[in-house]
C-alpha cells in the first residue's frame, strides 16, 4: 500500500461498507478510493442511496468499513480503536450536520469551543475571534440555540467546525434546512475559509447551486464513484446528475 | 386496542420493567408486613386457643400493678375455689419474674431482649405447659424449660442448669424435661417451669397462685360453677368460662403487638407512596415520548377517550402484575422482618408464615390503584394532543405552568402545615388533638407543600451541585445543563429520594438528639461514677438484696453512696374543669431516697426542700403542676398493698435527670410495701480513683458474683447500653427505610434512561465532535449525583426540620437536647448510618450507581444512528 500523498487532508483506499448480511445484505460503497486534497473545497453528489453519507460517515471516523483503508492526514484510521477515533475526530475533523447541530443546553460560544473543551485544551482566542467576527455572530455569542434562527445556527456549527482548525471538516447537507439567502451566506463564508484560511472543506449535497461552490465535485451512484468536475457551475452539476439517474 | 397496549409496553419494556419494580418493592412491603403481623397473630390465637381447650373454667387475679403481689392470691382460696360444686378437678397456676436463666459462661441470657418467667408444670392439665421430652420435674432440685430456649442454647435432659433469684441467690438443678405451649415452643420468651411448690419458693412466693385452670364433671353447665364460686373469690380474682380467656388473652396480645404492626405498616405505604412518584414520573415522560405515536393513533381515527384507555390499559397491566409479583415478595420481605427483629431479640411464636386473602386483596388494591392513578394525569394529557401539531414537531413541549401560582399554591399549603406545626408546638393542641399529633399533621402538610415547591428548588440548587460538578471537566458541565434543563421533572425525581431521606434524617436526628439527651443527663445531671442496677428490666418490682450496699459502701474505693428503692404507684388527682370533675389517673414510679440523693441528682432549679420528711414527697415540677397539686397541699397516692395514702408536698425540682420522679423517705418504704430489697445503688468514687477503679472493685465482691443478675455500670457503660438500645431501634428503621431509597433511586435510574433515550441525537452529535465514552458515562453519571443529591439535601433540610419540631413538641416527657448529627461520632455500623452526611455522600454514590445502565446506554450508542435520527 504507497503512502498518501503529502498533500492529502484524507484519502480512501479501496473502502467497501457492507450494512446487514444474506438477503437484507446492502453494499453502500463499493471499493470507493478517493483523496480530498489539503485546502480544496469539495462536493460528493450523488441521488438518494448513493452512499454518499455513508462515504462521509466512513471517511470521518464515524462508522467503520468493511473492508479498505482511510487516512486522515498520514494517520490511518481504520487502525483505531474507539477512544483514539474520538480523539481524532476532536483534533482534526469537523462536523456540520443538516440540523441539530447545537447541543440545546450550551449557548452559542459553548458550542463553538466544546471540541476544545473536551479535549481540555484551551482555543485559539485570536482565531476564534477572527472565525466569529467573520461568521457575523459577535451580538449572539450568549444565546442558546433555540434563541437563533437556522441561519445563525448553521454559522455557529460551522464556527464550532472552524475553530479547532482541523485537518478537515465535513459537513452533511449543512443547508438542507436554510432558505436561499441563509443558504448562500453560509456557502461563501464556507468557501472564503478555503479561499482565505486554507481550510479543507469535504459537502455532501443533491443541491447543485451548494455544489457550485465547490471547487471539486465527486458523483456517487450505486456506491461507486461515477466522475469528477471540476470548476463546477450550477447548469452543469444539474447536467451530470439528470445524466446520472438515467 | 388491548392488542395496541400490549405491544407498546413490550416495545417499552426497558423502562417499563424500572416501573414495575417500584409496585413490586412498595406493594412487597406492605404485603410482607400483612404476612408478618398475620403469622405472628395467628401464633399467638393457636396457642391461646388450644392452651384453653378443654379448660371449662379460669381463675384469674386481676391487679392495677402488673407482677405486683396484687397479681398473686393464696393457695388456700383456690383450693376452695375448687371444692366447689360441679368441679371435677381443677389445677393451680403461678407465673412470675424474677428468676434468672445463665448460660454455660455464667451470663444471664436475654437481659435486654425478652423476658424469663418462672412457673409451674401439674401433670393431667391439658392447658398450659406440657412435657415435650423428659419427666415432670419434682422438688426444687428438678426443672424443665421450654423446648426453644433448651434448644437454643443446647442444654441437654439429664444436666444441671443455673438459675439465679436477686432474691434467694444461684440454685443448679437438674434438667429433667423440655416443655412446649400448645403445638408452640414459647411465646418468645423463656419459661422456667418447676413443680408448684419448687415454683412458690423460687419466686419466694410460698403458699401463692396466679390463678388456675377448672374441669367441670361432664353434663354440668359452666354457668352454674361459675355462679357457685363467684361468692368464694377472694377480692383480686375473677372467674371467667375458658373460652371468654382464650379470646381475651389473644386480644389483650395482639393489642400490645399492634404498635410493632401499625409500625411497619406505615412503612409498607411510604414505599408505595415513594414507588407511585417514581410511576407517575415514568407514565408522564413516557406518554411524553409518544405524543407523535399517539397523535398519528388520532390522526387515523381513534377517539381521546381510545388514547386514553391504551394508556390507562397500559397502566393496569402493569399494576395488577407488579402488584403480583410484589405479593409474592411480600413472603420474602416477611421471612427478612422474622430474622432481622429476632435478632434485635423480638422473637415470636412459630408457625408457617400466613397469607390471609385481605392481603392478597390490599396488595393488588393498593398497587394496582396506585399505579392506574398515576397514568390518569399523563394519560389525559396524551389524549388532548393537537394532532398536527404533534406529528409536525419533533416534541411538543407541554404548556408551562406558571411558577408565580407554584410558588404561590405550594407555599400557602406549606404555610398551612407550618401553622399546624406551630399551634402543636407553642399552642398545645386543640381540636381535642394532642400537641404530638398537630405536630404530625403539620409534618404531613409541610411535605406536600414542598413538593410543590421543589421544582423552584431545583434550579438554583441543581446549578450549585452542578458547580461543582462542573470543576470536575466538561463532563460535569453538560451534567448541570442537562439536570437544569427540565427543573420538574428534575424536582419530581428528586422528589422521590427527598421522601425516604427525609425520614431518614427525621430517624437520625430524633435518635441523635435522644442519645444526647441521654448523654447530658447522664454526664451532667448525675453526678455518680457507677451505678449498680438490676439486670431484670421487665420486673418493675426487681431488686437485690440490702446486703450489697453495707458491702460496697466498706470498701475504701467508695467515696459516698445512695440507695434507690423503686416500685410502681398510681397518682390520683381530681380536676374541676367546665365540664365537672375529672379524675386524672396516671401509672408512674415512686422512689424511696435517702437525704444525700439530691448530691447525686442535682436539679435544675428547685422549689421547697429536695428531701421529703415523714409524710411528705418530692416530685418532677411537671407532675405537680399536672395533677394541680401545690407546695404544701396534699397529694394522693395508690399503693398496691397499702391502698390509697396522703402524702404532703414539700418540694418539687426540674432538671432533665428529674423526668419522672417522686420521691419519698427510705424509712417509709417498709411501710408500703413488703419487699424491702434496694433496686439501684448510686455510687461516687473516692478522691483519685477512677470509675473503672471503682467498677473492678465492686465486681470482686464475693455478693456481686454470686448475685448475676446486677449489673454494675459506669457513666460510660449505661451510656453505651443505652445507645446500643436506640441504635437497635434506628437500624430497623434505617433498614426499612433503605428499600425506600433504594425505590427513590430507582426513579433515578428511569428517569436518565428516558432522558438519555430523548437525548439520543445530542448525546450523538457530542460523540461526533470528540465527546469519549467515559466521558459520556460520566456525563450521565453526574446528572444522576446531581439528581440525587439535590432529592438527598431536600430530604436532610426537610428531616432536621422535622426533627426540631418533633424534638421540641416531645421536651414535656424529657428530650431535651436537640442534636443535628451531620458526623458520625463513630466508626461503628449505626453511628455512620445514624449521620446525615453519609447520606449525602450514600446517594451521590447510589447516584453513580443507579445511572450504570443508562450511562452505559449514552456511551455505547452507535454514533451514525444517532445523528441520523430525529
Amino acid at each position: 500500500m504507497t503512502a498518501p500523498a503529502p498533500t492529502a487532508a484524507a484519502r480512501a483506499e479501496e473502502i467497501t461498507k457492507i450494512y446487514g448480511s444474506g438477503d437484507t445484505r446492502v453494499t453502500a460503497l463499493d471499493q470507493v478510493s478517493v483523496a480530498f486534497h489539503a485546502g480544496e473545497f469539495v462536493a460528493v453528489m450523488g441521488p438518494s442511496g448513493s452512499g454518499k453519507s455513508t462515504l462521509m460517515h466512513c471517511m470521518a471516523g464515524l462508522d467503520e468499513v468493511t473492508e479498505g483503508t482511510v487516512w486522515i492526514g498520514d494517520q490511518d484510521i481504520s487502525k483505531l480503536n474507539d477512544r483514539q477515533l474520538t480523539r481524532m475526530r476532536r483534533r482534526r475533523v469537523g462536523f456540520i450536520f443538516q440540523a441539530f447541530n447545537l447541543v440545546p443546553t450550551l449557548n452559542a460560544k459553548e458550542n463553538i469551543t466544546l471540541p476544545a473543551d473536551l479535549a481540555s485544551s484551551k482555543p485559539d482566542r485570536e482565531w476564534l475571534d477572527q472565525v466569529v467576527e467573520t461568521l457575523g455572530l459577535g451580538d449572539r455569542l450568549r444565546h442558546r440555540p433555540s434563541e437563533l434562527s437556522g441561519g445563525q445556527q448553521q454559522r455557529v456549527a460551522a464556527a464550532r467546525a472552524l475553530a479547532a482548525r482541523p485537518d478537515l471538516i465535513f459537513a452533511d447537507e449543512p443547508t438542507g434546512n436554510l432558505d436561499s439567502a441563509a443558504s448562500g451566506e453560509l456557502l461563501e463564508f464556507l468557501a472564503g475559509a478555503v479561499r482565505d484560511f486554507g481550510q479543507t472543506i469535504v459537502m455532501v449535497t443533491h443541491d447543485a447551486v451548494a455544489a457550485s461552490h465547490a471547487g471539486r465535485v465527486v458523483f456517487l451512484a450505486d456506491g461507486r464513484i461515477v466522475s469528477e468536475m471540476t470548476d463546477p457551475t450550477p447548469e452543469r452539476v444539474l447536467d451530470r446528475i439528470i445524466g446520472l439517474e438515467r | 386496542m388491548f392488542r395496541a397496549s400490549l405491544k407498546s409496553l413490550w416495545a417499552y419494556r426497558a423502562r417499563m420493567t424500572l416501573t414495575l419494580m417500584a409496585i413490586v418493592l412498595g406493594v412487597g412491603l406492605i404485603c410482607g408486613v400483612y404476612v408478618y403481623s398475620d403469622t405472628i397473630n395467628r401464633g399467638f390465637n393457636e396457642i391461646f386457643e388450644e392452651s384453653f381447650s378443654g379448660v371449662d373454667i379460669v381463675v384469674r387475679t386481676e391487679s392495677d400493678f402488673t407482677f405486683g403481689e396484687g397479681s398473686f392470691m393464696d393457695q388456700e382460696d383456690f383450693d376452695r375455689l375448687a371444692s366447689a360444686p360441679g368441679v371435677q378437678r381443677a389445677y393451680p397456676s403461678l407465673a412470675g419474674l424474677g428468676l434468672s436463666l445463665l448460660d454455660r459462661e455464667g451470663e444471664v441470657i436475654g437481659a435486654q431482649g425478652s423476658p424469663t418467667f418462672t412457673s409451674n408444670l401439674e401433670e393431667g392439665d391439658s392447658a398450659g405447659f406440657v412435657i415435650d421430652q423428659g419427666l415432670y420435674p419434682a422438688g426444687p432440685d428438678q426443672v424443665a424449660l421450654d423446648r426453644a430456649t433448651a434448644d437454643a442454647n443446647g442444654f441437654q435432659i439429664g444436666e444441671r442448669i443455673s438459675l439465679v433469684s436477686e432474691q434467694l441467690g444461684r440454685m443448679e438443678p437438674v434438667l429433667t424435661a423440655t416443655a412446649r405451649l400448645a403445638e408452640i415452643d414459647n411465646l418468645g420468651s423463656r419459661w422456667i417451669l418447676f413443680d408448684l411448690p419448687s415454683a412458690q419458693q423460687a419466686l419466694g412466693l410460698p403458699g401463692k397462685v396466679s390463678g388456675g385452670n377448672v374441669y367441670v364433671i361432664p353434663g354440668t353447665p359452666v354457668e352454674e360453677v361459675i355462679a357457685a364460686m363467684t361468692p368464694l373469690l377472694p377480692p383480686n380474682a375473677a372467674v371467667v368460662s375458658g373460652q371468654q380467656a382464650a379470646e381475651e388473652q389473644a386480644a389483650e396480645l395482639q393489642g400490645s403487638l399492634g404498635f410493632l404492626t401499625t409500625f411497619l405498616t406505615v412503612f409498607g405505604y411510604i414505599a408505595l407512596f415513594v414507588g407511585a412518584f417514581l410511576i407517575y414520573n415514568t407514565f408522564r415522560i413516557v406518554v411524553s415520548q409518544r405524543t407523535r405515536d399517539l397523535a398519528l393513533l388520532r390522526a387515523i381515527g381513534a377517539a381521546k377517550s381510545q388514547v386514553m384507555a391504551i394508556v390507562l390499559l397500559e397502566s393496569l397491566f402493569l399494576g395488577v402484575l407488579g402488584s403480583l409479583l410484589g405479593i409474592a415478595f411480600g413472603l420474602l420481605i416477611a421471612l427478612l422482618l422474622q430474622t432481622g427483629l429476632g435478632a434485635i431479640g423480638l422473637t415470636f411464636p412459630t408457625t408457617s408464615l400466613v397469607i390471609a386473602a385481605r392481603t392478597i386483596i390490599v396488595g393488588l388494591a393498593a398497587g394496582t390503584l396506585v399505579t392506574v392513578g398515576s397514568s390518569l394525569a399523563p394519560a389525559r394529557r396524551a389524549s388532548r394532543v393537537p394532532i398536527m401539531a404533534a406529528l409536525n414537531e419533533d416534541a411538543a413541549a407541554p404548556a408551562r405552568r406558571s411558577l408565580v401560582k407554584r410558588a404561590a399554591g405550594g407555599g400557602a399549603v406549606a404555610a398551612a402545615g407550618v401553622g399546624a406545626a406551630w399551634l402543636g408546638l407553642f399552642g398545645g393542641g386543640g381540636l381535642g388533638l394532642s400537641a404530638v399529633v398537630w405536630v404530625g399533621i403539620g409534618v404531613g402538610i409541610v411535605f406536600f407543600g414542598m413538593f410543590i415547591l421543589s421544582p423552584l428548588f431545583a434550579a438554583p440548587i441543581t446549578n450549585l451541585l452542578g458547580w461543582v460538578a462542573q470543576r470536575t471537566g466538561v463532563a460535569g458541565k453538560l451534567a448541570r445543563r442537562n439536570a437544569m434543563r427540565s427543573p420538574r421533572r428534575t424536582a419530581a425525581t428528586a422528589g422521590a429520594v427527598m421522601i425516604s431521606i427525609t425520614l431518614v434524617a427525621l430517624a437520625s436526628t430524633m435518635s441523635g438528639s435522644l442519645r444526647a439527651t441521654i448523654d447530658e443527663v447522664l454526664a451532667d445531671d448525675v453526678e455518680a461514677d457507677v451505678f449498680i442496677t438490676s439486670s431484670n428490666q421487665f420486673d418493675p418490682t426487681a431488686g437485690f438484696t440490702t446486703q450489697l450496699a453495707e458491702q460496697v459502701r466498706g470498701l475504701e474505693q467508695v467515696g459516698d453512696l445512695t440507695r434507690l428503692q423503686v416500685a410502681p404507684v398510681r397518682t390520683l388527682s381530681v380536676r374541676e374543669t367546665a365540664a365537672g370533675t375529672e379524675e386524672n389517673v396516671s401509672e408512674l414510679n415512686i422512689t424511696s431516697v435517702e437525704p444525700n440523693f439530691a448530691r447525686f441528682v442535682p436539679p435544675e432549679s428547685s422549689v421547697g426542700t429536695l428531701h421529703p420528711g415523714a409524710g411528705e414527697v418530692v416530685m418532677e415540677e411537671s407532675i405537680a403542676a399536672g395533677n394541680g397539686w401545690t407546695i404544701g397541699g396534699e397529694v394522693t397516692l395508690q399503693f398496691e398493698q397499702a391502698g390509697e395514702r396522703t402524702f404532703t408536698l414539700a418540694g418539687t425540682a426540674a432538671g432533665p435527670a428529674w423526668t419522672g420522679l417522686i420521691l419519698i423517705d427510705r424509712s417509709e418504704w417498709p411501710g408500703l410495701f413488703n419487699s424491702v430489697s434496694d433496686s439501684q445503688i448510686y455510687i461516687q468514687a473516692a478522691p483519685g480513683v477512677s470509675p473503672d477503679d471503682l467498677k473492678a472493685a465492686i465486681e470482686a465482691q464475693p455478693l456481686v458474683a454470686e448475685l448475676a443478675t446486677i449489673n454494675v455500670q459506669t457513666e460510660e457503660d449505661l451510656l453505651s447500653q443505652a445507645e446500643q438500645g436506640i441504635n437497635q431501634l434506628l437500624n430497623l428503621i434505617l433498614a426499612l427505610l433503605g428499600i425506600t431509597v433504594i425505590i427513590g433511586m430507582l426513579g433515578v435510574t428511569n428517569t436518565m434512561a428516558l432522558s438519555v433515550f430523548e437525548r439520543t441525537r445530542e448525546i450523538g452529535l457530542l460523540r461526533a465532535v470528540g465527546l469519549d465514552r467515559p466521558t459520556a458515562r460520566w456525563m450521565v453519571r453526574m446528572e444522576a449525583v446531581i439528581v440525587s443529591v439535590f432529592g438527598c439535601l431536600l430530604g436532610v433540610g426537610l428531616g432536621i426540620l422535622f426533627g426540631w419540631a418533633i424534638v421540641r413538641a416531645l421536651n414535656d416527657i424529657g428530650i431535651t437536647s436537640f442534636l443535628i448529627p451531620w458526623l458520625p461520632d463513630s466508626w461503628t455500623v449505626s453511628s455512620v448510618l445514624g449521620s446525615l452526611l453519609f447520606w449525602v455522600a450514600a446517594t451521590a454514590v447510589l447516584g453513580v450507581a443507579f445511572a450504570s445502565y443508562p450511562a452505559r446506554r449514552a456511551a455505547k450508542l452507535n454514533v451514525v444512528e444517532a445523528i441520523a435520527r430525529f
